[in-house]
């Protein structure tokens, strides 16, 4: 790792002013993955600006929301009360993922901001398009069993890792972001972005902006919910699929509902189709089953990954049924 | 063969090295703090095969606090490098030594150590070195090396037969199949390092991370052509190994030749990525199993065919097939074992070697053979059980297979499985039960320990052996206090260090077996001198005993009393006080047993019950029990560790663990503990160790046939013959994710 | 031992830092007794001198005034700078749990931490853990229900057992179980794990 000049920043301008003036800038709070990288070569910046003594840690509701501080951390808000009584699809996500420590550590922000784990963007050894553009996607005809059934592009087939994105983009979130530019709100859906043919980019962030926290709707999901995730161990590793499901059922018939993937697609994956299907229909595992079906409609495998096209909408039906308590 | 353990045996005991680990205080080999100690950080290969043109190591060597970056255009060459070996040996024995060539073997093969005044220094500068290659083709693929690649000859790869190789093919009932194992790596929690400190330039203090302290100072004594009392090896702590440890790897020739060269303490950490390609892994195998049977379940013949790999540049071989020529009672048997030279790093010894990866294979085979014979697989397990050693010719000095059976399969609840696969729903979960055994050979080395019994009433001994785990100081200490009579609060075992009396590596499930045979003697004679000097006291002499003899009196308590009468005694300290001693000191040595009139193993018997969601592929493992015959345990408490850890291994091996590498790079993509899973605490159940603890009467004079490989063999074959009964599914392909399941 | 260094250090300027413009206003900066001479030994403490950053930290309720440079980790400080070997390095990348200390409390992976961003915070290492010679009954448990044998993850183990109590997640075995799974044991202890920390939570002495 190269020796960086490091800054601590106490107020929100100053930290945005700091990376606005330099592209070799990078924010930093709880570090797991950005130190992750920067061990591994993947990114080198050379001034970090440390962002965690920005008051930016609430848990709050506020009339037809929730506010959660971009410096929250991902144990605080799995915990919160508040988050565990109006959003506990968001709970269950945030336990889903990584490890108490790295949850002690992981902030809401840098959560949302934590890059691939694709093996090819991290050996810098090899051809990665997100890492060099223009080298290639390792992963294309390499192995690819983790990889992306939705929306890649050949210039990139990497999954977002995140569980705790799979439920806040079913949950409608928005991004609180603060740049040099004023201050933003993003629909967590148009956050990410697809690869298309600029791998490099993760999502729609402009140079010098800051995440400053999530604000979750008020919905009335709170009774069948589930978070499924399927991975190569019970615990401590990433989704092969994981599905964030969520319904609000009344009189047996689906009112509303959400629907989103994780371990699929660049970004975490809403499934609109699969959801306007269920709506005002009975619940039934038949119902289940074609929505997960039409959840898959553009779905596409490549060499090592194709048994995700048969996991997924297993896993949407599973998740369903333990949603609406179906067994 | 006196001095045997007694009935009722001691009450096992702690860990002797409980308190220093628990508190942060055992130390591992990077962690001695040397005034002036740098950081060395090893730089390999990106390629798999090639040579290197040129390197650039300017920016490297400038970088601040460098001191210094060896390379193969700069090495200054041990001495040992330069030993001619003989004229005629093959490419595949000659290994290869570190920076001595510009010759690319494999991807991430060191090609320079870069040494700082602190690890950051180093590890940035070591990204620095640019490299100018000129790459040759490779083959990374065991399935498309058969055909093009010619497998190793020798003598390992002799064909094994015994009977008619085509009894299987005339039987009434028979089956086919192929099981394929993907590389598995180590991966012990410690990172492989050591620190060099070469006192005078003839004279190296090491802190290695070695399961042999005598091997490891050997090598380096060749390397260097240093004199034996000038090479010192430290190894207190081990943080696991499971047979990586037993090499004298690249990255610690590379640290000794470095400290020497900028004249300075050094300490070299291998980093995880790196601990992939440079410490060994268990090689990929694909194997064949043949096996015929009659109707009633008598197995008339069968073949066992392996293929497996090593490196280009060094033969590395294991007993893969052996397991098929002495498990069961088959007069008809063929066995094969062919590997591939491959343009990756050298495999090596992992848990179990050979028979883990051979008994997986019998054991799914056995399974499969049951089903095509609609019998119960513990039955026919028990129909076709040796008595006798059909490869060897010779009988067991123990077998307690069948007890193992009997006490694993009651406590797992076997007998009230329904035997039809896909038969026992739990909700959407399909239960499933099966059942594997495990083999691994038992047997003794030669060993010295140091013992010293001192007036105080303390008993310290010595050996040179190390420990990566399993609790050899425990275990040691415990016999002793058993067969001294003392309490092991007042004994002291000392080891990891090539000072003291060399002992035996710790592997191959023997070092107890080994170093616990020289303790129990260490203890007789200790015994023995202690009657002498007292044998002519009053104390020991009654109306009817006049000439008392060495049988005559025990030793319990730390008193020596007479067997008659336990009011005539002395004490240890009383009979040393009287002869005007301080201590009693004394080096006992052992030799190896050539065991040629028996074979001895160890067995196990594992039972699990999994739980499968088939529409998901999820797997939990339900329950297991593991009844193990390792003849008589030492300490129950260490050795019940040893078996769920053995056993955990084995969910690893079963359930998720595979090393991949990209064949068209030659390189390793999930050379990490994100990607390379093993298992962590939530895959685990409750596991519940048995063991039958009956003494082998041969072997030693403990009883015991060692337990630590035999606890992993077989484990694998378990879950997979348990996921076909849940799922009616055969998963020949480990690792059993659950892609391979939906 | 008259061996030198394999290539000849040129002398010239190496830092880029130096080669920026704040490199004169580094020099102006430094304290006489580090530039004596121009050779390469004498740029590197400069260079060392002017990358390091003051930070002041409590570890196992000791103050700290330390200085170092900001790429160095909780994990590297601990083992290679204050010699407090007891947290362990198994993957170095948030992996393993082998690191696992607590800062202010909180349970976190030492290795992805950087030490600099540490500064006021209170760290709690397994060499704090146990009051003199008593040991925490965690430390206890792990000895009684045999919770290890290499040891090499046990430091961590045990900080994250210390912490899993207490954040209310050793309710039932399971329980355990999952919020136990950030720490990888090798040598595969973890009924015995399971057992010491359903132990030393019953044992009801304060943890």
């Amino acid at each position: 790792m190269i020796n960086f000049q490091y800054l601590r920043a106490d107020t929100q301008k100053k930290a945005i002013d700091a990376l606005a003036k330099d592209a070799s800038a990078q924010f930093i709070a709880g570090g797991t993955n950005l130190v992750d990288l920067m061990k591994k070569g993947v990114t080198s910046p050379q001034r970090i600006v440390d962002i965690t003594h920005l008051p930016l840690k609430q848990i709050e509701k506020v009339p037809g929301y929730t506010r959660i501080g971009s410096l929250a951390l991902n144990s605080e808000v799995a915990e919160h009360e508040l988050i565990k009584n109006n959003h506990p699809l968001l709970s269950l996500a945030l336990q889903a993922g990584a490890s108490p420590q790295l949850r002690n550590m992981a902030t809401v922000g840098g959560n949302i901001m934590q890059r691939t784990r694709c093996t090819y963007f991290y050996d810098t050894e090899m051809p990665c398009n997100k890492r060099i553009p223009g080298s290639g996607c390792g992963a294309l005809q390499g192995y690819n069993r983790m990889h992306a059934i939705f929306g890649a592009s050949d210039k990139c087939i990497a999954v977002h890792p995140s569980d705790m994105c799979v439920a806040l983009v079913a949950l409608d979130a928005k991004v609180l972001v603060s740049g040099p530019k004023g201050n933003r709100r993003i629909e967590f859906e148009d956050f990410h972005r697809l690869p298309g043919n600029d791998a490099a980019k993760d999502n729609v962030l402009q140079q010098g902006e800051l995440i400053t926290g999530i604000e979750i709707p008020d919905h009335p999901f709170t009774k069948n919910i589930h978070y499924l995730k399927i991975r190569d161990r019970a615990s401590y590793a990433f989704a092969l699929i994981s599905v964030a499901a969520t319904l609000d059922i009344q009189n047996n018939v689906i009112q509303d509902v959400r629907l989103a993937m994780g371990g699929v697609a660049h970004k975490p994956w809403r499934l609109p189709a699969a959801e306007e299907f269920l709506k005002g229909k009975k619940v039934s595992e038949e119902i289940f089953r074609e929505a997960a079906k039409i959840a898959m409609n553009g779905s596409k495998a490549y060499e090592h990954n194709a048994f995700k096209l048969k996991m997924a909408p297993a896993a949407i039906i599973e998740s369903l049924k333990i949603a609406a308590k179906l067994d | 063969m006196e001095n045997k353990l007694k009935e009722p045996f001691m009450p096992p005991i702690d860990r002797v090295d409980g308190k220093l680990k628990v508190t942060g205080a055992a130390k591992y080999s990077a962690e001695y703090n040397i005034p002036q100690m740098a950081y060395g950080v090893m730089v390999g290969s990106s390629i798999a095969k090639g040579i290197i043109l040129s390197m650039d190591t300017k920016a490297a060597e400038n970088a601040p606090g460098v001191l210094g970056v060896i390379t193969p255009f700069n090495i200054e060459k041990p001495a040992g490098y330069n030993i001619e070996t003989s004229g005629n040996i093959s490419a595949t024995k000659k290994g290869f030594n570190v920076f001595d060539d510009k010759l690319i073997r494999f991807s991430g093969q060191p090609i320079a150590i870069v040494m700082a005044d602190s690890y950051e220094r180093a590890l940035h500068a070591a990204t620095l070195i640019k490299v100018n290659y000129k790459k040759d083709s490779f083959q990374t693929n065991l399935e498309k090396a058969i055909p093009v690649v010619k497998p190793l000859e020798g003598n390992a790869f002799k064909d094994y037969t015994r009977g008619d190789v085509n009894a299987w093919k005339t039987a009434p009932v028979k089956i086919e199949a192929e099981y394929n194992i993907p590389i598995e790596v180590h991966n012990p929690m410690e990172l492989h390092a050591i620190t060099v400190h070469w006192e005078t330039p003839d004279k190296v203090l090491v802190y290695e991370k070695t399961q042999s302290l005598m091997d490891t100072q050997e090598k380096i004594m060749e390397l260097f052509g240093l004199k034996k009392e000038n090479v010192h090896i430290i190894t207190k702590f081990i943080g696991g190994a499971f047979g990586s440890a037993f090499n004298v790897w690249p990255h610690a020739v590379a640290a000794l030749i470095g400290a020497k060269q900028i004249n300075k303490p050094l300490k070299v950490v291998l980093s995880r990525d790196q601990m992939f390609m440079n410490v060994g892994y268990r090689p990929q195998s694909i194997q064949k199993i043949s096996i015929g049977a009659q109707p009633d379940g008598k197995i008339t013949g069968i073949n066992h065919e392996a293929i497996s790999m090593t490196a280009s540049y060094q033969e590395f071989t294991e007993g893969i097939v052996n397991v098929s020529r002495m498990l069961y009672d088959i007069p008809n048997v063929f066995t094969r074992y062919k590997i591939y030279p491959m343009d990756l790093s050298l495999p090596t010894w992992m848990r179990g070697p050979g028979e883990t990866t051979g008994a997986y294979a019998l054991e799914c085979a056995i399974d499969e053979l049951a089903h095509a014979l609609k019998m119960d697989p513990l039955k026919l397990r028990l129909l076709n059980y040796s008595d006798t050693d059909l490869e060897k010719q010779r009988p067991y000095s123990s077998k307690y297979l069948k007890e193992a059976f009997e006490i694993g399969s009651e406590k797992i609840g076997w007998n009230d499985r329904h035997p039809e696969p896909r038969s026992m729903p739990e909700g959407d979960w399909l239960a499933g039960y099966g059942m594997g055994s495990g083999v691994f050979i038992g047997w003794r080395g030669g060993a010295q320990v140091g013992a010293r019994f001192t007036a105080d009433g303390k008993l310290l001994l010595q050996s040179a052996v190390t420990d990566m785990g399993p609790g050899t100081a425990t275990a040691m200490t415990k016999l002793a206090a058993e067969t001294f009579g003392i309490s092991p609060d007042k004994i002291v075992f000392e080891m990891g260090d090539s000072s003291l009396p060399p002992g035996i590596m710790q592997g191959g499930s023997g070092t107890t077996s080994s170093l616990g045979t020289t303790v129990n003697n260490a203890t007789l004679s200790l015994k023995k001198k202690l009657f002498e000097l007292v044998k002519n006291k009053a104390v020991f002499h009654t109306e009817t005993i006049h000439d008392v003899k060495f049988e005559d009196v025990v030793f319990e308590n730390g008193q020596m009393m007479l067997s008659s009468d336990h009011t005539r005694k002395m004490s240890y300290s009383d009979i040393l006080e009287s002869a005007g001693l301080d201590n009693i000191e004394f080096i006992e040595e052992t030799k190896g047993f050539n065991n040629v009139d028996y074979s001895t193993y160890a067995y196990a018997a594992h039972f699990v019950k999994v739980l499968v969601h088939p529409a998901t592929g999820v797997i939990k493992m339900e329950k297991i029990v593991s009844a193990v015959d390792g003849g008589t345990i030492v300490n129950d408490k260490t050795a019940r560790s040893q078996i769920i850890g053995g056993v955990v291994g084995g969910i690893g091996m079963a359930l998720m663990e595979e090393g991949v590498v990209d064949n068209r790079y030659g390189r390793w993509v999930n050379n990490n503990f994100a990607d390379y899973h093993v298992p962590v605490n939530a895959d685990v159940p409750h596991i519940e160790a048995l063991f039958v603890n009956k003494p082998d009467p041969i072997l030693n004079p403990m009883g015991s046939k060692g337990i630590g490989e035999v606890a992993m063999v077989g484990f694998a074959a378990a879950v997979a013959n348990a996921v076909f009964h849940a799922t009616g599914k055969r998963i020949r392909a480990l690792p059993i994710t659950p892609d391979k399941i939906i | 031992m008259d061996k030198k260094v394999t290539t000849p250090i040129h002398s010239s300027a190496r830092r880029n830092f130096l080669k920026q413009s704040s490199a004169m206003v580094a020099l102006a900066l430094a304290p006489p007794t580090i530039l004596k001479a121009g050779d390469k030994k004498v740029e590197d403490q400069i260079a060392g001198y002017f990358e390091k950053v003051p930070v002041k930290l409590e570890i196992n309720g000791k103050a700290h005034a330390l200085s170092i440079e900001p790429r160095v980790t909780l994990l590297d400080l601990l083992r290679e700078q204050l010699h407090l070997t007891g947290t362990k390095k198994g993957c170095d990348h948030g992996q393993c749990g082998a690191c696992t200390v607590h800062i202010n409390g909180k349970r976190v992976n030492a290795c992805l931490t950087l030490a600099v961003m540490q500064g006021g915070n209170k760290i709690t290492t397994i060499e704090g853990l146990a009051n003199g010679d008593e040991l925490h009954p965690m430390q206890e448990a792990f000895i009684k229900h045999d919770g290890f044998q290499c040891g090499y993850c046990t430091p961590g183990q045990i900080m994250s057992a210390v912490a899993c109590v207490k954040e209310g997640h050793a309710e039932s075995d399971d329980d355990i179980r999952e919020y136990m799974s950030g720490n990888i044991c090798r040598c595969g202890c973890y009924t015995n794990i399971v057992d010491a920390i359903k132990d030393a939570k019953k044992g009801g002495k304060s943890l």
